[in-house]
Order: structure tokens, then sequence, then C-alpha cells
């Protein structure tokens, strides 16, 4: 049997999976807006030193930790040449044309770098040490005020926990799909892009009636089990806060606090 | 007290929606006047064939449809009002057939507190009837697992949990069991029972399984949208040429009971192996005068030799994503030899690595050294030489990469589970051609014709009737036989099927087998099965191999294979029903000497009637 997994959960028993889902989404929020409000190095390397601190207490390995860098890998790159070269400054250090580079380029850019990669790696470490279930539940959680103004929370927790939980059965059935058209000789490796489109075809259709054929017995199945929608309905799992999530929330808040002084107290390199 | 009452209760699809047209005939009904009563705590089987209107029943019971006319009361309450149907839906669960499609949730204990959530129960409530729920399925230490990893069979369990977490006093199972496998079904059927007779809960049991009917207090058969035998399943379920007539079959202890009697050794029709098997005995002790059976052919294969349709095996592994933590050894060193001119069957529980295997036959999976990156590297000195891997599939090489693998795949067709669900065309002559045009290209319009012509009729439709009609409008029996075609339109020489009758009820699985018969017979040399029904493979099969944790243990005849029962015990499977009785027999000193077949073991049972059980 496959074993099929998707997002980048990393299981590990530690203080930071064991943390609320959402004391990790609003500790996630303060620390980019910390990284947003450092404009000198200092700021960030309070951010860094955070983040560092954080991922240490997560047991997450720093390999798994890196991959997640590896997909933004490129923007990074085209991100720091286009800074490198097209960023006014004022003392030149080498010139080609119209192309300067500029020793508050050069600055710049490994500013702007750092803060990308502090911002990726942040936002992976939350997905890494938490579900996409439980994910969704601290999501839910932290919109409920929302419904005051009548936007169906409960509606949209309801779709992701759905989604969340089809996403294996169709994935699996995808792959059936696909084996038994090619076992009839279908070829989705080769041909320009008109051919592929088309060799899309066999699989997509039935991936859809099965999908409505699903959904259309999901919706009985629901409809028996007393699923109405309305507002006498309870919830079993309430999230908790413990002692963990209020440490969370009081060392960001210290974050933000410190890179707002460091904001007012030091020169900005922006 | 009633539980529910049903009072001449006429249903027609069309007048609810658009849903008709696929399983009904356009001008009938899908009930067409029903009078039911079942009683509080009582146990109601409900048999019929597909579209005999038994699952239209479940779905009117609790209000996901409304009745065109009659009267529905369901414990006191009028179920055509719509005030009552919140009430109506707590007093009575449904099950349903797909065990995928009724979970809402990633883990089984928010999944079982959806409905009492739905209910408004309090939160220290619903943890109860979770522990509650989830023991009375036997399932207390699957609370935090992911649904997606459970076995069909636990999954309907958790189903089952989820509907009892509302403490209904109903419970409606529609075909609940018809996706399982033998061992599955089983386990959802014993709970069934135990909520029945322990929790005293109604069950009102629709299924297609006459054996599943047996445990029932009461069974009644339908046929076109109404009720037309009804009484005491012992009684009910005999009565063969009323079932043959509604598309039914007998149990299968009742079929051999019958068959022994008609064969001149009168046996009281019994339920299960054990009554049967001292039946039997009672019966033999009686000296019955009962004639030599004839002699018939026994089932011979007829082997040939060369490579055209052979199967050759050796030291087969394969790693699912070998490079990360996760991985998991499918097959660690599999070998075996599939003979052309083999009926193969292939055994084994989940996880035991037989898809694995059947998947590299067409080279859907591929060994490493088939790989096209692949580059053969340098041995280390003094390290192990690994044994060496051979894959030979009807004359290819599958562990070279310079294999013409598409050529391989139409020479080796693939059939996979529920294969209707892979149609896709606009027409069932298109989907059938798809295959064709892929590997041969430049056919002549006439040429593809004729072959699809020959495909369809082989699997049993009629080539005008349907090459223009779309493959969704069939019904599932002739969705299923479109999609076979679809893949022996090639002419194979190989014919590879995972679980060919899975959700077929008793008739359509004889009906596919005897195709696959017929297709071994007169289009593919080899015809393998996996499967995880014994009786199906003692029925049907020449061979059949035993996978077991990503090895083959056993290669060989059914009648060498199911002799011994404990050895198949500890491999997590069971005997064909044959083999049960033919062990309790032998427990009694009375030997027979058969191949499992049902015929055999009657022709058997007979002769040693006959020669008054002297060779005992």
């Amino acid at each position: 049997m496959r074993e099929v997994s998707f997002g980048q959960y990393y299981p590990a028993k530690s203080f930071v999976h064991k943390c609320d889902p959402r004391a990790k989404i609003l500790f996630l929020i303060v620390y980019i807006v910390a990284v947003f409000l450092g404009k000198n190095f200092y700021a960030l390397g309070a951010c860094a030193f955070v983040f560092v601190l954080v991922a240490a207490f997560s047991g997450v390995p720093f390999k798994s930790l890196l991959r997640s860098v590896k997909a933004v890998l490129f923007l990074l790159v085209f991100m720091t040449v286009l800074n490198l070269f097209f960023y006014k400054g004022e003392t030149i250090l080498w010139q080609w044309k119209f192309i300067k580079i500029s020793k508050e380029a050069i600055y710049y850019t490994i500013f702007l770098a750092v803060r990308l990669f502090l911002l990726v790696l942040g936002s992976s470490l939350l997905t890494l040490t938490t579900t996409p279930v439980s994910l969704a539940d601290g999501i839910e959680s932290l919109l409920s005020p929302l419904k005051l103004i009548r936007f169906p929370v409960h509606e949209l927790a309801l779709i992701m926990s759905i989604a969340l939980r089809f996403i294996p059965i169709l994935t699996d059935e995808t792959q059936r799909i696909m084996n038994a058209q090619k076992a009839r000789g279908a070829d989705f490796e080769s041909g320009g892009l008109v051919g592929r489109v088309k060799a899309i075809i066999p699989i997509l259709i039935p991936l859809l009636i099965s999908a409505f054929r699903r959904a259309d017995e999901l919706g009985d199945a629901m409809d028996a089990r007393c699923y109405s929608g309305s507002k006498v309905r309870t919830k079993y799992k309430k999230l908790t806060f413990s002692w963990r999530d209020y440490l969370a929330l009081l060392s960001c808040a210290a974050l933000l606090a410190g890179v707002i002084l460091l904001r007012i107290y030091t020169t900005a390199l922006i | 007290m009633e539980a529910i009452r049903f009072e001449k209760v006429y249903f027609s699809y069309e007048a609810e929606d658009e849903r008709g047209g696929e399983v009904f005939g356009s001008d009938s009904f899908a009930l067409g006047g029903v009078d039911l009563t079942v009683e509080e705590g009582e146990f109601v089987a409900v048999l019929g064939h597909n579209g005999s209107g038994k699952s239209t029943l479940a779905r009117l019971t609790n209000g996901l449809l409304s009745p065109s006319s009659g009267e529905i009361t369901v414990l006191g309450l009028d179920a055509r009002d719509e005030k009552n149907l919140f009430e109506i839906r707590k007093q009575v669960g449904i099950v349903f057939q797909n065990p995928d499609n009724q979970t809402v949730a990633s883990i089984v204990e928010d999944d079982i507190a959806f409905g009492p959530e739905n209910i408004g129960t309090p939160r220290e409530e619903i943890g109860r009837r979770i522990e509650f729920a989830l023991g009375a399925v036997g399932m207390e230490e699957f609370r935090g697992a992911t649904p997606a990893r459970l076995s069909g069979g636990q999954k309907q369990r958790v189903a089952i949990a989820g509907v009892l977490a509302l403490k209904p006093r109903v419970m409606i199972l529609d075909e609940s069991t018809a996706m399982l496998d033998p061992r599955g079904r089983k386990e959802v059927m014993d709970v069934v029972l135990r909520l029945n007779r322990e929790e005293k809960i109604t069950v009102l049991l629709i299924t297609h399984f006459p054996e599943e009917a047996l445990l029932a207090d009461r069974a009644v058969v339908m046929s076109r949208g109404k009720i037309v035998m009804e009484g005491k399943p012992a009684e009910v379920l005999t009565r063969k040429d009323e079932l043959e007539k509604y598309a039914l079959t007998m149990p299968r202890p009742i079929h051999i009971c019958k068959e022994l009697t008609a064969g001149g050794l009168p046996v009281a029709d019994a339920m299960t192996a054990e009554t049967l098997t001292e039946n039997i005995l009672s019966s033999l002790k009686e000296k019955p005068a009962v004639d030599l059976p004839s002699v018939t052919d026994e089932r011979k294969a007829f082997y040939e030799d060369g490579e055209i349709g052979r199967v050759v095996c050796e030291n087969l592994s394969y790693v699912y994503n070998p490079s990360q933590p996760f991985r998991t050894h499918a097959l660690t060193g599999a070998s075996l030899e599939i003979y052309p001119g083999d009926f193969f069957g292939i055994l084994g529980h989940t996880g035991s690595g037989k898809s694995t295997f059947v998947q590299h036959l067409n080279a859907l999976l591929k060994t490493p050294t088939a790989e096209k990156k692949y580059k053969p590297k340098k041995p280390k000195k003094g390290a192990p030489i690994p044994p060496k891997t051979v894959l030979v599939v009807d004359g290819y090489d599958l562990t070279d990469k310079k294999t013409d693998f598409k050529e391989l795949r139409s020479k080796v067709g693939m059939v996979f589970q529920y294969p209707e669900y892979q149609l896709f065309a606009e027409t069932v002559f298109e989907d059938v051609a798809f295959g064709l045009k892929n590997f041969k290209k430049g056919l002549s319009e006439d040429e593809i014709k004729t072959a699809v012509r020959e495909a369809l009729e082989t699997v049993g439709l009629t080539y005008d009737e349907v090459k223009n009609r779309s493959p969704f409008e069939l019904s599932g029996g002739q969705k299923r036989r479109v999609a076979i075609a679809g893949v022996i339109v090639t002419k194979p020489e190989i014919l590879v099927l995972d679980e060919p009758a899975a959700g077929l009820d008793p008739l359509g699985k004889e009906e596919i087998m005897s195709l696959l018969h017929k297709i071994h017979k007169d289009w593919c040399k080899t015809v393998v099965i996996v499967s995880h029904d014994m009786d199906e493979i003692a029925e049907n099969c020449t061979r059949a191999a035993i996978f077991a944790e990503g090895k083959v243990v056993a290669v060989d005849s059914p009648k060498t294979l199911f002799k011994d029962a404990d050895e198949l015990k500890r491999l997590g499977l069971d005997t064909p029903f044959t083999a049960k009785l033919v062990k309790g027999l032998a427990e009694k000193g009375v030997e027979l000497d058969c191949d499992f077949t049902v015929d055999d073991f009657v022709r058997k049972t007979l002769a040693y009637a006959a020669e008054g059980g002297s060779h005992a």
C-alpha cells in the first residue's frame, strides 16, 4: 500500500508541535509583521534569533527546513540579481554601460534576501509542525468573530475539512485512472502541448464524474446524520490554550516590541 | 411497537428529479405499491437484484426521498412531513455502500462526533458517545486514526459508529457490505448482529448476499419495485425456482444441500458449514442408495510450451518512495512462474505485495534496471552480489530498459478494480477503440470497427445496440463489460484483472467469471486474477499463488493450496466453504479427495455414499 502524504507535516512530539494552532498562527502573523517592520540588520537579527530558538524547540531537522527554501530559491536569486543591478545607490563600485553596482545596493540586496529567507522559513515551520486538520481548526476558530457579520465561518471550515479528507482518496483515484489508461496505451509523457492536453481528457473526465458521484453520496450521508448547518450545532473538539501558548504569545509580543524599539532608536538601512 | 411501516407506497424517480433513467425504465415505478412492517427490535433483510427498488426503500425511510403516494410511518412519525425529518433522522441511521464517501473528517473520532455535533449534543456527552460507539464496533484503538489508512471493513465499522453516536433505534444498512472483501463483510455482519441482539437496535439490512440474509429474523425479497417473497430466511432462501426467477441465488450451504439431495443423498437444509457437515454425516450413516455419479472430466489445464503467455519472475523487489523516510518495501524478492494456459489466481491480504506484483506485469511499475535513466553501477569490491532479478512476461524482458514497453502493454492487458470508473469517451465505440488506436497506429476504419465489434460481442453486448450510446447511461454490469472490452480489443496474450467481480451480486459474479472463462478459451492464453474471495479462486483457477510480506509463499493448484487450512489462517487468509466442509468431514473419518469446487465436492460426496463409505 502506498503512503499518501501531502503538505509537509513533520511528525514529532515537540514543544512547538504541542502548541495550539491558533497560538502558532498568531505567532507567525506577528513574526511576519516584525520581519517587515525591521529596517536594519539589528531588527532582522532579532527575528532570526527568535526563529532559530523556535526551530530548535520544534524538533524539525534543519534539512527539512531547508527543503522548503529550495522551492523559492529561483525567486530569491531572481530578486537578488534584479536589485543588485538596478538599485540606485551613491557609492558606485563597478559600472558597465547603464548597469551600476553600488555599495548600498549590495547591502540592500543582502537585507532583502535575508528578509525573504526568514519569511519562508517561518511559514514553513508552521506547516511542518501543524497538521492540515488542526491548521483548519485554528483558522476556523480565529475567524469565528466574523460570524457576527454573517460570514459563513462554519461552512468554510467544513469545506476545508472535507477537502482535506478527500485529497488522499482523489490522489489514489487519479493514480489508478492514470495507470488504467496507461495500460490502454495512453502516453502522458511525450507529444506537444496539444497532444498532452488531449491526453489529460481520459483522466479528467472519469475523475470529475467520480468526484460528483462522491459529492452526491457524501451529501446524502451528511443529511442522514442530521446535518442541517443550524445554530444548535455544538463542537466536540475545543481548542484550549495552555501555558505553552501563553509563553509563545508573550515571546512574540516581546519580539514585536523589540523590533519597534529598534525602529525608533537605530538608524534605518533603507 | 412498529419501527417502520410502509403502506401502499409508490415512488418514481422521474417525479423526484432527473436521477432516474439509468436503472429504471422510463415508465416504471421504482417502488410500485410496497406494504412492509418492521417491528421494533426485529432484524429484517431485504434482498433483491440491482434495480429492484431495495435501496429506494432505505432513502424513503428517513426522508432523503419522499413517496409519490402512500404512507410511511417511522416510530410513529409521518415520514412525509418535513417537520418530522430531523427527529426521524436522529432515530434512524443509514450506513451507505461506499466506505469512502460517508466520512467527513480526517480523524476517526472527529468523524464520529459529526452526528452528535449536528444535533447539538453537549461536549462531554459527545466524548462518551464516541467511546460507546467505537466500543460497539470494536474499534477503540483507532480513535485517533486516519480513515484513509483503514481497511474497507474497518472504514465501514467507523461509518456504523458514526451512525451509532446518534443513538438511533433503527439502523438501515444500504448494501453496506457490497464493496467489501469476505473478511470485511464478516466484520461488519458480526457488529450488526451484536447491535441487534445486545443493543436491541432494529435492523433493516439491504443486501444482495443471501448468506447475510440468513442471519436475519425475516427475509423480504423485492423485484421490480414490489415485495415478492417474505418469510423466515431459512424458508424463503430454499425456494430455488422462485429465487432464480428474481435473479437471486441460494446461499452456498443450501445450494450444496439441494445438489446432494438431487443426487440421491437427502441432506437436511443447513445454514452454516458446521451444521451442514453434521447433516451430511447423519445422512451418510443412513446408507442411502446412491448411484455412482458419472465421472466428468476434472478441471484440467492445457499448458503450452514457449514464451507466449508465460510469466517468469525471480527475486522481484520493489520499494515505494525509496529516498523518503516513509519508504515501504512492497516486494522483497518474489519468485513465481505462470504457465501459458493458466487461469491463475493471486491471493494475499492487503499490503502483501500482490498489487505491486501485478502492476509489474505490464510495466506500470518497473524494476530499477528498466528505468530510462538507469546506468549499471560497478559492483563494490567485497560487497555481496545481490540475487539477479528476472522478469520475463510474454517473452519480453522487463528488466531491460531497451524493451518496447508500449508493445508489451498491448500484449498484456490489465483490468483494474471497478474498471467502469475509467470510462470517459462520448460513445461506447470510442471508448473501446481508445486502446486500439493508441497501440496500433494506422489501422483502417474497417479494421477498427471489426475489432471493436468482436470485443463487444465477446463480452456479451450487442454491437449495434450499444456502439453509439454513451457509456455512462449503461447499467453497472454493462459498463464493466464495456471496460473489459476496451482492454481485450488489442487481443492481449495475457489478461490481468484486479478483483474483477468486486461489488457485484452473486449472479453478476457468476456471469463475469464465465465471461472470463470464455475470454480465456477464445482470446487470451493466460488469465491472471487477483482476488480476496477464496471460493472464487477455488471455483475458477487452475493454479494460484499466495503473497505474504512481499514474497510468494506458495504456488500450487487450489486443491493442494487449500488443504492446509492452518497455514492459510496463519497468513490471515480464509479457506473456501467447501474446504471447511471437507475438513469437518475428515475429522469424523470421512476423507474426500476433492478439488474444492462445489461440483466436485458434491460428486465426491455422492461417490462416497454410493460406495457405502467403504474406502474410509
